[in-house]
């Protein structure tokens, strides 16, 4: 699924001297996995997963998603890739408050060029347990509700891969434990996922755990064999 | 994303931020209602001039020729007016310029009394030849008009105007009563029917008329004319004939270059040009002013819609990070500012109509409504929308969509 050698990705400060947040990073990373990516703050996992989520481009190395050299493609064909291949759940969820928990779900249907599929955004909000709260609004849900919602939105293109930055962060362990146990269930149905995480508890639903430390890897270690809760 | 998709996000989205949106075209529907209420009540009064001066001047295959060089201003008086266009001009004109159908003889005035026993008034007094009702399409209310017979024979019979009627018969039948202008009797034959109203408003029935002989010798004493009207057999033909009546003119007058005219020849169709130039002159300052306006109302779009941008860079990088193009983006916010800036013009254009349509009718005016300026506001307004939305969505599909979700 993921192939990437040597990345690295240096930023350019406000005042002009650069900021090295990934250094030589290579990682295969197979179809079906669930990855967790961990570090201090800072390590650098939240540029690994822009890049690896076709956000950001690598400055050196190379980046293959699928076969494809994506590190190679202009923004807009990124933007496919996104499109058609890569879900997003963030830490802070992301929906738009303004809009309802169906058109949240909806909103990547926008930009696929395919007619929307209502039916298939209200079957993914069952999925996640919010059938009933398809017309609330996002402002109206709580955080766990908020997440799953996200979770769904990132569903909604049915995308092989999901990119998930410390989505458990905002929330109560409980709502914490009921994420997981749903990206669990799609890593069941065949999806990858590579999760970004500080908790040890929520690292441990994963099968294989990377550890960065000042931009590098420092450890990468299989936890059981795929897919094995 | 399809247009209607397009357009049916940017009104959710617009839906969103209702006092946002209500902001945003307030500016846009002010400007086109002004635009649209300015034009439409200038048109009303455009074309009320206008049927006002057809009917005083009564018909457009005509040609006027006055005394003296240049235009006067104001109506000319015997008495007044240099004596240099006499009662032979008239037949040797209809004789001498091919083209000229007749010719009618004028003489006129405006200050003579005219009474009936304790009633007295002050009407515009023509003496005029038998062919001038015919040519200028005046009719009767009741009687008859002047004849060959009463110009011929000097007749003091005259035909009054219904203002002149009911001022001084106040309801009884004016018909065969005498009435005194300038203390000599004369003969009601006929009451005209009314004309309306002139430019200005100001009545054109406040008129009475006498044979041109009997108002040249028993009247005025005078041998010379205020008017000669000259009817054309084609009035496109006008430009032509009026040379060579200047021609015959001159010769007539025996005036050798490069002493000027001593009479001036104008039509009725270059009075109209100049009076829609006047119009369209202020037409154009009216539009001035309104599409200032509806620019200013861009320019709110513009800056509101900046605002929008930079409150709106989390969805925007949402937008981006499920697969939104720059261009989708750049569309969408394209698309919000057009439909706003089109939604502030139809409102601005239904509002306008509106006030001038009311105008109208306070005015007492049948309403007008300028269909061309109604549609340009109508483009204009999208034409606003998209320019000024450009930089604001140039902006949102510049937003970098991993600033956009840190945080
Ligand atoms: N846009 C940026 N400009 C400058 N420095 C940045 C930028 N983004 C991240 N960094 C720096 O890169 C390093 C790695 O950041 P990040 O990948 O966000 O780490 P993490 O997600 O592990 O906390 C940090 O030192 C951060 O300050
Ligand atoms: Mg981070």
């Amino acid at each position: 699924m993921i192939e990437a050698s040597h990345l690295s990705r240096t930023y350019t400060r406000g005042d002009g001297t650069p900021v090295t947040a990934l250094r030589d990073v290579s990682l295969v990373i197979a179809p079906g996995e669930f990855v967790v990516v961990r570090g201090a703050s800072g390590s650098g996992k939240s540029s690994l997963l822009n890049i690896l989520g076709c956000l950001d481009t690598p400055t050196s190395g190379s980046y293959r998603l699928g076969g494809e050299n994506v590190s190679a493609l202009s923004d807009n064909e990124r933007s496919h890739v996104r499109s058609k291949r890569i879900g997003f759940v963030f830490q802070n969820f992301n929906l738009l408050p303004r809009a309802t928990a169906l058109e949240n779900v909806e909103l990547p249907a926008l930009y696929t060029g395919a007619a929307p599929d209502h039916a298939r955004a209200r079957q993914l909000l069952e999925h996640v347990g919010l059938g009933g709260r398809a017309d609330h609004f996002a402002t109206e849900l709580s955080g766990g509700e908020q997440q799953r919602v996200a979770i769904a939105r990132a569903l909604m293109n049915d995308p092989p891969l999901l990119l998930a930055d410390e989505p458990t962060g905002n929330l109560d362990s409980a709502a914490g434990e009921s994420v997981m146990q749903l990206l669990t269930s799609l890593q069941r149905e065949g999806r990858t996922i590579v999760l970004v995480t500080h908790d040890e508890h929520v690292a441990s639903f994963a099968d294989r755990e990377i550890v960065i430390r000042d931009g590098v890897v420092a450890s990468d270690t299989r936890r059981r064999e795929r897919g094995q809760a | 994303m399809s247009g209607l998709r397009i357009v049916g996000a940017a009104w959710r989205s617009l839906a969103r931020s209702k006092l946002r949106t209500f902001f945003m075209m307030l500016g846009v529907a002010v400007g086109v209602a002004a635009l649209t209420a300015l034009a439409s009540v200038g048109e009303a009064t455009r074309q009320e001039t206008l049927r006002q001066f057809k009917r005083m001047l009564g018909t457009f295959d005509t040609l006027t020729i006055r005394p003296g060089a240049g235009s006067t201003r104001g109506m000319p008086s015997v008495g007044a007016v240099e004596p240099s266009l006499k009662f032979a001009d008239g037949p040797a004109i209809a004789e001498g310029v091919p083209g000229v159908l007749r010719v009618a003889q004028v003489q006129q005035t405006f200050d003579l009394d005219v009474s009936y026993r304790d009633e007295s008034v002050v009407p515009l007094v023509l003496g005029v030849s038998s062919n001038w009702a015919d040519i200028r399409d005046e009719t009767v209310a009741s009687g008859a008009h002047l004849t060959d017979e009463d110009e011929r024979t000097l007749a003091r019979v005259t035909v009054i105007g219904p203002d002149v009627a009911s001022a001084l018969f106040h309801g009884e039948d004016p018909l065969g009563k005498v009435i005194r202008i300038a203390d000599v009797p004369f003969q009601v034959k006929g009451v005209m029917a009314s004309r309306g109203a002139g430019p200005g408003g100001s009545s054109l029935d406040n008129v009475l008329v006498i044979p041109v002989t009997t108002a040249s010798k028993r009247l005025f004493n005078r041998d010379y004319l205020t008017t000669l009207i000259v009817q054309l057999r084609d009035e496109n033909d006008s430009d032509r004939v009026a040379d060579d009546v200047r021609a015959l003119l001159r010769e007539r007058h025996r005036i050798i270059p490069p002493a000027e005219d001593d009479f001036t020849v104008s039509s009725p169709r270059a009075t109209l040009a100049q009076i829609e130039q006047v119009g369209s002159a202020l037409s154009k300052i009216v539009t001035g002013v309104a599409v200032i306006a509806t620019l200013i109302g861009g320019a709110v779009i513009m800056s509101l819609m900046l605002i929008g941008v930079s409150e709106r860079r989390r969805e925007i990088g949402v937008r981006r990070a499920v697969g939104a193009t720059r261009a989708d983006v750049m569309i969408q916010f394209l698309a919000e500012a057009a439909l706003i800036s089109v939604l502030g013009g139809v409102i601005g254009i239904v509002i306008g109509a509106g006030g001038a349509t009311v105008g109208a009718l306070l005015q007492k005016l049948p309403p007008a409504y300028m269909w061309s300026m109604i549609g340009g506001a109508a483009a204009l307004s999208l034409a606003v929308g998209v320019v000024f939305g450009l930089y604001p969505a140039w902006k949102a599909a510049n937003v970098d969509p991993i600033e956009a979700l840190r945080s």
